[in-house]
């Protein structure tokens, strides 16, 4: 079992996004508002004021998905779902998508119920 | 990571330095810098490093201050850590004076070495200790080995 963890900064893309996780077969998932340390740096603490040039072609804010993925197979399946949506995870900006292994949970979808 | 001893000269640390206002200290840290080890253009270095104080001011609070800039003025990236005699405004959001002025300046093109400096410089100034060793320091040779402990 794995915890998914996907920052997508192309926002744009989320509905896409969304699409591949349910053909992928993820049963649920968490959609987290967020924003990148470069911009609330530049932004929001003065003395990093003078770096808002470098944040230019930045998104701002992102979206973070969180899932937790019993069938490993799924992740193979959603990552090149995902690099078709975005144009590839490998192009700097799109977003980072990484698992931990999770050893315990409740509250998950049943298995059975999954899509 | 970033060191302050590869940046910072010792003959860069400097105690009781006059200065009425921000302006003043500014010019008298870039002195200092030339001084050390020469700058390349001085004058273009103060006014880039007052535009980027017009973007925002660079005073933390807790009576310390950051000024800095990325400029042509200067070939390589360099610090100055200076004590005032008398503290000056530098727009902190406690309306302390700055009374421990460090200056970063350095190349356009430094931008990710510029940002690491300028997050372990207000690291160190955050720390309350070091702020009191640093205020209390008897001379220059002092306060600039508490710094390098500090970063050691």
């Amino acid at each position: 079992m794995k915890l998914l963890v996907f920052v997508l900064n192309k926002e744009e893309f989320l509905e896409e996004v969304l699409e591949a996780y349910v053909e992928a077969g993820v049963a649920g998932a968490t959609i987290v508002d967020s924003e990148g340390m470069g911009r609330f740096l530049a932004y929001e603490v003065p003395i990093f004021a003078g770096f808002k040039e470098f944040m230019k072609g930045n998104k701002p804010y992102n979206k973070t998905i969180l899932s937790v993925i019993r069938n490993e197979g799924v992740i193979e399946k959603l990552k090149k779902l995902v690099d078709e949506v975005v144009g590839g995870l490998d192009n700097p900006g799109t977003g980072i998508m990484f698992t931990v292994p999770v050893d315990w949970s409740t509250g998950l979808v049943r298995e059975e119920e999954e899509v | 990571m970033a060191s302050l001893r590869e940046y910072l000269d010792p003959a860069c640390v400097a105690v009781d330095v006059r200065a009425a206002d921000k302006e003043e200290a500014i010019r008298a840290l870039v002195h200092i810098a030339d001084s050390a080890a020469g700058v390349k253009d001085p004058e273009l270095l103060v006014r880039d490093i007052l535009e980027r104080e017009r973007l925002a001011p660079t005073g933390l609070g807790e009576s310390c201050a950051v000024p800095h800039a990325h400029s042509d003025g200067i070939a390589d990236t360099r610090l100055v850590f200076a004590r005032l005699a008398a503290p000056v405004d530098f727009g902190a959001p406690d309306d302390k004076d700055a009374h421990l002025v460090v200056l970063m300046a350095g190349p356009r093109d430094s931008a990710g070495l510029h940002l690491k400096l300028l997050s372990k410089l207000a690291r160190m100034l955050h720390d309350a200790d070091f702020r009191a060793a640093a205020l209390a320091a008897p001379d220059a040779g002092i306060l600039a080995q508490l710094i390098f402990d500090r970063d050691s």
